[in-house]
């Protein structure tokens, strides 16, 4: 089994690669602030239920569909799945950081692969110039992985411990929790992540729902918050 | 492979909390503008927009030298540093919009949110990096170093009034910028007061925007 892709894997999966998911806290600091969460298990059950109730049924069927659009270069399929996600994030400032930090992501992976590759990134690129398109973060995140080789599978997965570890770090710096209990809840959301991957069944985009109404109040809120550490 | 693009000159201002970043900016853009130079002001704050704010009511409402929508705030969370360095990436995507809104701007400056003294912009992001440390820290300040005052293209003195208030010895801060600096620049400032800002816009003129004559307009607020 070839196993080369999985070095690109832990590229793109690491904090430490440049998509700006250092700012945002998805929802928890607005959350927290309103007591709604409290300690570890509160973490811990926000980010299973935004896994299951928002980035399964929507951010991840974006995310495959990219791929998969990417790999048979379906500009067309790539720019409804772009415009589609757009529409459904009822928050400016969670589509405004979206569609940045997208961005930044398309820059950077066309900067780091080949131009063959490059030529169909490019072409979004364009899309986005010209209105077409906004180039929102799961759809150049599947570009991306494309383009780098990763399964769909390991795909998921690494989208899916993304968010945790971002929510886990925000959770950190707000204080709710501390770095020993951090890795415990990433450590107990494993299995349900893997099963989720494993089992992932690339769905049409007309079945696409998400319902995490709590959350999105609660972003809402944050966006008029005169003080705040994260951007969501 | 383009290593780096360049396109609308960049100034990235860091320094430490409460040391005059956002004062220096009010003072230095006035001058700027009134030379004929456009400006656009990015400012990273840790948990509000509050510097942005007050460049708005300062630079727009009150002084009328610039367009509010030309001074964006971004908040940064708990890490100023990884947002102008580590991972500028929110910064750069900022600018992008703002290059493609008006690519005849002659520059942007970013200033960061108030940091420690190993503070450093990424290339990416800034193409000459003012450091701004004040007196009232002590006069060991410079000689401690640290990445900031060490590597930053002008290292700015500010609050010189308060030395006498607060026991620092200006001609020791001089000395140890100069040794520690291995004899690049820095300036004495009073941001309250406008002293030495005149030399704070020369040196960005002369080493950011090599001498480029402004286009003049009239109306400095478009």
């Amino acid at each position: 089994m070839n196993t080369d892709h999985e070095f690109f894997l832990m590229q793109l999966s690491d904090s430490f690669f440049p998509s700006g998911m250092f700012g945002l806290s998805n929802g928890l600091e607005s959350l927290a602030r309103h007591g709604m969460i409290k300690n570890e298990e509160d973490v811990l059950n926000f980010i299973s239920q935004q896994i299951e109730f928002q980035l399964v049924p929507c951010d991840c069927i974006i995310f495959l569909t990219a791929m998969n659009a990417a790999k048979n270069n379906n500009i067309k399929e790539l720019v409804e799945a772009d415009n589609l996600f757009y529409s459904m994030r009822l928050i400016k400032e969670v589509r405004n950081t979206s569609v940045r930090s997208g961005s930044q992501i398309l820059n950077c992976i066309t900067q780091i692969t080949s131009k063959q590759k490059n030529k169909f990134a490019k072409e979004f690129q364009t899309k986005i110039e010209t209105g077409q398109a906004v180039g929102t973060y799961p759809v150049c995140l599947g570009i991306a992985a494309e383009f780098l080789g990763i399964p769909e599978e390991s795909g998921m997965r690494m989208m899916l411990y993304s968010f945790s570890q971002n929510v886990v770090a925000a959770a950190i710096k707000l204080g709710i929790t501390e770095h020993i209990s951090g890795q415990k809840i990433l450590a107990l959301l494993s299995d349900k992540i893997n099963f989720i991957a494993k089992n992932n069944k690339r769905e049409s985009l007309n079945n696409i729902w998400q319902l995490t109404p709590m959350t999105d109040i609660f972003q809402m809120i944050h966006e008029h918050e005169s003080s705040k550490m994260f951007i969501t | 492979m383009v290593l780096k693009n360049k396109k609308i000159p960049k100034i990235g201002i860091g320094g430490p909390v409460g040391s005059g970043k956002t004062r220096l900016i009010e003072r230095v853009v006035p001058v700027l503008i009134e030379r004929g130079y456009r400006c656009c002001i990015i400012s990273n704050d840790v948990i509000s927009k509050e510097d942005a704010q007050r460049m708005q009511r300062i630079l727009s409402t009150e002084l009328k030298v610039m367009p509010e929508n030309m001074i964006i705030g971004i908040a940064t969370g708990g890490c100023p540093h990884t947002a102008i360095r580590e991972d500028p990436t929110i910064n750069l995507a900022v600018i992008d919009e703002i290059e493609k809104k008006d690519p005849s701007l002659d520059l942007i400056i970013i200033e960061s949110g108030g940091d420690n003294v190993m503070t450093t912009f990424s290339p990416a992001l800034a193409d000459y990096f003012i450091y701004i440390i004040d007196v009232s820290g002590g006069d060991k300040y410079p000689r401690k170093g640290g990445l900031g005052i060490e590597s930053c293209d002008l290292l700015v003195i500010n609050k010189i009034d308060l030395a006498p208030h607060v026991g620092a010895d200006l001609s020791i801060m001089k000395r140890d910028a100069e040794k520690i600096r291995s004899g690049r620049p820095y300036v004495f400032v009073n941001c309250q007061t406008g002293q030495g800002i005149e030399d704070v816009v020369e040196d960005i003129i002369r080493s950011i925007l090599f001498d480029k004559k402004p286009v003049v307009r009239k109306d400095r607020t478009k």
